[in-house]
């Protein structure tokens, strides 16, 4: 069972948004995607569960189109973020309602996880949803989309406005539920930092297009910042793949990503350093150069 | 399908609380300033008020579920089809129930404004599927074009502050006699044919506007 998408494309009005997008989405993963804001997670992650119309390209789970698809459909669940401001339908609805109708529409669906998770994050279900914070509304959808039980589980967000506790306690959550089901999720987050450690694999989008998707063990091997003087770095990191140029004085950092075979020449008086998920999300999609006197 | 029926009933049942909740409050309205002959009449005269506020409540609650159910279900991976053929059975059944109420109190109190009032029945029902169609069609143009929405909640509230209005005004000045009430339902027991053809057309209009625009809509909470 996998969940593909084939040279999608969306756009708005002339605006293209997500060009020629095509992954594979393997059954009993984490997937981590990311971005910068306006890259097209969300719109890319709402065509795959077909509520959004792609303009060009496919989406199929097990070979099976599924757009307008009941059973496809009832794999995948998309837990929005909510914004239960005055201008949405929400704003009315109690959590107990919003809750009760997730029920009815998965099928897989856990009370008991539910009645857990809301006492885990004392949640007062008979709360209007606009009566909500941020961190509130990131907890319901957090438990829909864990008591769902969808083989397809993908959270738009999931830690906007959770405070350090609620997150760590989502993370546990999370990888417990994945261990003992065996679910994929896609957790599309701008908090790199704390959850490269239970993300198996990323998926970077820029401006639209896909720009990386790999394992991320694989990918922080294979990612080094190279500094010391300018002259040395360019010598070791010469014909590799640079990214983030950062020039001080005479000094100079840069981030490589390194291809098979290839390595940074360590005989030259450089310092090679190992970077973290963020720190190579940055080289990737951040500024290209930046030079301080 | 079957969740489908099992949400959409659920929210029929609410939305008859609201209608029939309206239909108290208009009825209270009408009993002001009746006398006792008028009183005793007034349980023929009830399946009226019902379809009143049958009327407001749908075109009010039509609008609401547009915007907020629709989207809410495609999000929890419902079909589009589902969604719209789950929508119009909500408004059957709550045509169905609001017919079946009149029908029943009609038949409790028999008289001759109860048998007109049963004879006036596809009167009845097509002003209900007219107006519930028109109601669905603001709903859908309220959730593609929002500006929109303010006139359509100011007609609809000046809409209903009118009925209120007319019922204290009319209840006042005796305009609930029976004989009023006979006069009108004397009206509805002829069905004109354009009746017949306004309530199709609406409803037509209404499915095939409401799939065009739900067939390709993007999910928006």
């Amino acid at each position: 069972m996998s969940l593909t998408c084939q040279h999608i494309t969306k756009a708005y009005g002339g605006r293209e948004v997500l060009r020629d997008i095509s992954l594979t989405l393997e059954p009993g993963r984490i997937y981590g995607l990311i971005g910068r804001n306006g890259a097209g997670k969300t719109t890319l992650l709402s065509i795959l569960t077909a509520q959004n119309p792609a303009t060009g390209g496919t989406v199929s789970l097990d070979g099976q189109p599924v757009w307008e698809n009941r059973k496809s459909l009832e794999k995948l669940c998309f837990s929005r973020e909510l914004t239960a401001n005055a201008e949405s339908g929400l704003a009315a609805m109690k959590v107990k309602e919003y809750l009760r109708i997730a029920s009815i529409y998965y099928p897989g669906w856990d009370k008991e996880m539910e009645k857990r998770l809301v006492e885990l994050f004392q949640l007062n279900t008979k709360k209007k949803l606009a009566k909500l914070s941020k961190g509130m509304l990131s907890m319901v959808t957090i438990i829909v989309a864990m008591c769902s039980k969808a083989p397809y589980t993908i959270l738009d967000e999931p830690v906007a406005g959770l405070d350090v506790v609620a997150r760590e306690q989502f993370y546990k959550l999370l990888l417990e539920e994945y261990t003992e089901t065996g679910r994929t999720f896609v957790v599309s987050t701008h908090i790199i930092e704390e959850a490269s450690d239970i993300l198996e694999e990323v998926i970077v989008l820029h401006e639209g297009r896909l720009l990386l998707m790999e394992e991320t063990q694989s990918l922080l091997e294979r990612v080094r910042h190279v500094s010391g003087k300018a002259e040395e770095v360019d010598a070791a990191t010469a014909g590799l793949e640079l990214h983030h140029t950062e020039t001080v004085g005479r000094s100079k950092g840069v981030t490589v990503f390194l291809q098979p075979g290839q390595s940074v020449d360590e005989t030259r008086d450089v310092s090679v350093q190992p970077v973290s998920l963020q720190r190579a999300f940055v080289a990737l999609c951040g500024e290209e150069e930046r030079h301080e006197a | 399908m079957k969740r489908s029926l099992r949400f959409w009933t659920r929210y029929t049942w609410e939305s008859l609380e609201v209608v029939l909740g309206a239909m108290a409050i208009l009825a209270v309205l009408s009993l002001l300033g009746a006398d006792r002959e008028q009183t005793a009449d007034f349980a023929a005269q009830l399946p009226y008020l019902l379809c009143a506020s049958a009327i407001f409540g749908m075109m009010m609650l039509n609008t609401g579920s547009q915007t907020l159910y629709v989207p809410l279900l495609l999000s929890m991976g419902e079909t589009r089809w589902n969604v719209l053929l789950g929508f119009h059975y909500y408004r059957v059944l709550v045509i169905a129930v609001t017919m079946g109420l009149c029908a029943l109190i009609w038949v409790l109190f028999p008289g001759e404004l109860s048998g007109l009032g049963l004879r006036s029945f596809p009167t009845i029902l097509c002003v209900l599927v007219a107006v519930s169609s028109l109601g669905s069609i603001l709903g859908t143009l309220f959730v593609r074009w929002r500006w929109l929405g303010t006139v359509i909640i100011v007609l609809l509230c000046g809409g209903a502050g009118g009925l209120i209005g007319i019922t204290s005004a009319a209840s006042l000045n005796g305009g609930f006699s029976a004989a009023a009430v006979v006069k009108l339902a004397g009206y509805l027991v002829k069905t004109p044919w354009w009746l017949v053809l306004i309530a199709l057309g609406t409803l037509a209009a209404d499915v095939l506007f409401q799939w065009v625009l739900l067939r390709r809509r993007e999910v928006k909470l």
